[in-house]
């Protein structure tokens, strides 16, 4: 298998008169899990569905594991599997191990192949107890753990997630994200990922690319964006909810925000803390606490789209 | 042999949406069985002694063919429908095989879950009316499954269009009510009406099982040809509609 398992070339996608897709490239290596970033409407979706060969892109080439979507998609597609967004992705109507026959049956996997591996799949997923249950009385997130195996259920080396825990609770988030890191680990799989779960990503994406109106505007690896953008944010919580004169002499040293009686600074340098510090003290508000935080990848995240705008 | 797996898998599916949904299954045959008993006591009493065995017989042997017809002629449209409300349309498009060969098979399926549903019907029917015909079964279904195919490949332009525009339900409509006309056509000897979809199998069927003619050995390769050809059209059409929406994006939407 080459080492560049996805390879995507100045792809461009057009709908008349708006450009989803704006002459990217970027490549996925074997065995890794790489998150695409990116606000509504910038271009993930299409990205991903043109890997899929669901959406016919305009320009550009696109080769899965060294072939070319536009020429053997049939073939790629023995060797992928996707979930994507805004879809129920299976049958609520059957039990899991219903919709897990019949997807691979569609694939031309016949039943007695895949017992095993439907098994091992509902063990690992935590669906052994309600295989056999019509997945319409589950709730959002075991539904969302049936499609992962069934998008999984031929054994694919590549998996394409178009956010994958969008509604989902933090548990349920925390048992999909282990779960994939221990099929990358453990199976060698390939992971391309979307999502607007920053948490999410962080934890599992060792490299992310970061889409805006349909052009990558960052393309690095987690560590080195956090390196990239390293501030320090000063969290302070107050007596009482800061007044206007405050706020605007805080805003004088650097970005300012404020939640309830909390106050939120990120310093233009740290030569203004002293004058920070002295702010809040001529306020005249009691301060309960102040901490240093760092940048999260969300924090990283809106200052890369916002300083390419 | 990936196929047959297909095939199997379709015909699953088929029957836990059948078994979970066995009150819809029920009451489907009870339906069709009301309509059919409707129109029989309609064309009795309005016939009187006028209304011979014969047109009734031929109006049951009508009735399973413009059902089994609607039926061909609504699936793949109704289907793509269907999975694109439930979200489901592009994990289909994901599959190696390809869509189109998954409505094909879910088609079949659905013909031949429809012989069951008719024989159940014709049973009934004959029961009720006390008219009792010797079918042969073999024949019936024979020949409607060849003739249905041409169906078939409409139902796929149908599907096609489905795929760009959502909802085409009005123009199935049209497509149904239009076929009970359109069967009553003289095809035999070589009519230009022969030359539609599902006409000549449908008139082959109904004088052959009501009047007992016999048709030349030509007469059903026309027809088999007939049904390949829109097979192949309905299949031409459907996948240059399914580019057009892999170019528009509308997959996804309903």
């Amino acid at each position: 298998m080459p080492q560049n398992c996805i390879q995507v070339k100045d792809l461009t996608k057009t709908y008349s008169d708006l450009t989803a897709v704006n002459n990217i490239s970027f490549e996925v290596r074997t065995g890794e899990i790489l998150g695409i970033l990116g606000p509504n409407g910038s271009g993930k979706t299409t990205t991903l569905k043109s890997i899929l060969g669901l959406i016919e892109f305009d320009k550009g080439s696109i080769e899965v594991n060294g072939l070319s979507v536009k020429k053997n998609r049939n073939e790629i597609l023995t060797n992928v599997g996707a979930i994507l967004e805004g879809a129920r992705n299976i049958y609520w109507h059957l039990t899991p191990m219903e919709n897990l026959t019949y997807f691979a049956g569609i694939r031309g996997i016949p039943r007695k192949d895949i017992v095993d591996r439907a098994e091992y799949l509902l063990e690992s997923l935590k669906l052994t107890d309600v295989a056999n249950k019509e997945i319409r009385q589950f709730s959002a997130g075991m539904k969302q753990k049936c499609a992962l195996a069934c998008a999984f259920i031929h054994a694919p080396a590549i998996l394409l997630l178009d956010e994958p825990t969008l509604g989902l609770d933090v548990e349920i988030t925390r048992t999909i994200m282990d779960w994939l890191v221990d099929v990358v680990e453990k199976e060698g799989k390939t992971i391309l990922i979307t999502s607007h779960n920053m948490d999410f990503v962080e934890s599992i994406c060792k490299r992310i690319l970061i889409i805006r109106k349909g052009e990558i505007i960052s393309h690095e690896t987690v560590k080195s964006l956090k390196e990239k953008f390293a501030r320090k944010h000063f969290l302070i919580d107050l007596q009482n909810k800061p007044h206007e004169a405050l706020v605007e002499s805080v805003s004088s040293l650097g970005t300012t925000s404020t939640s309830g009686n909390s106050l939120k600074v990120e310093l233009e340098t740290l030569d203004h803390l002293l004058p920070l510090l002295t702010a809040l003290d001529e306020s005249g508000i009691k301060m309960l606490n102040f901490k240093s935080v760092e940048n999260d990848l969300e924090d990283i995240f809106l200052e890369v789209i916002r300083e390419k705008s | 042999m990936k196929t047959l797996n297909l095939f199997g898998a379709e015909g699953r599916m088929m029957y836990w949406s059948l078994r979970r949904y066995m009150f819809n299954t029920v009451a489907m045959v009870a339906v069709l069985f009301l309509i059919f008993m409707g129109m029989f006591w309609g064309v009795k009493t309005i016939g009187g002694s006028g209304v011979t065995g014969n047109s009734l017989d031929s109006m049951l042997v009508g009735y399973i063919l413009w059902v089994s017809a609607m039926l061909a002629l609504g699936n793949t449209g109704g289907e793509i429908l269907s999975e694109s409300q439930r979200g489901t349309l592009e994990q289909l498009y994901l599959s190696p095989l390809g869509a189109h060969r998954i409505f094909f098979f879910r088609a079949i399926v659905n013909i031949l879950f429809n012989f069951i549903i008719m024989t159940i019907m014709l049973y009934l029917s004959m029961a009720a009316t006390g008219r009792w015909m010797t079918i042969n079964l073999l024949y019936l279904y024979g020949m409607v499954f060849l003739s249905t195919l041409s169906l078939v490949g409409i139902s796929f332009m149908m599907g096609g269009l489905g795929l760009i525009h959502k909802k085409i339900s009005s123009v199935n409509g049209i497509l149904s009510f239009g076929l009970i006309g359109l069967m009553l056509l003289p095809t035999y000897p070589m009519t230009p009406y022969a030359f539609l979809p599902f006409i000549a199998g449908a008139a082959a069927v109904r004088n052959h099982i009501v009047l007992g003619a016999n048709f030349p050995g030509w007469w059903y390769l026309f027809i088999a040809a007939n049904s390949i050809f829109y097979m192949a059209l309905g299949l031409a059409v459907f996948k240059r509609m399914e580019k057009k929406a892999r170019k528009l994006n509308k997959m996804n939407q309903y």
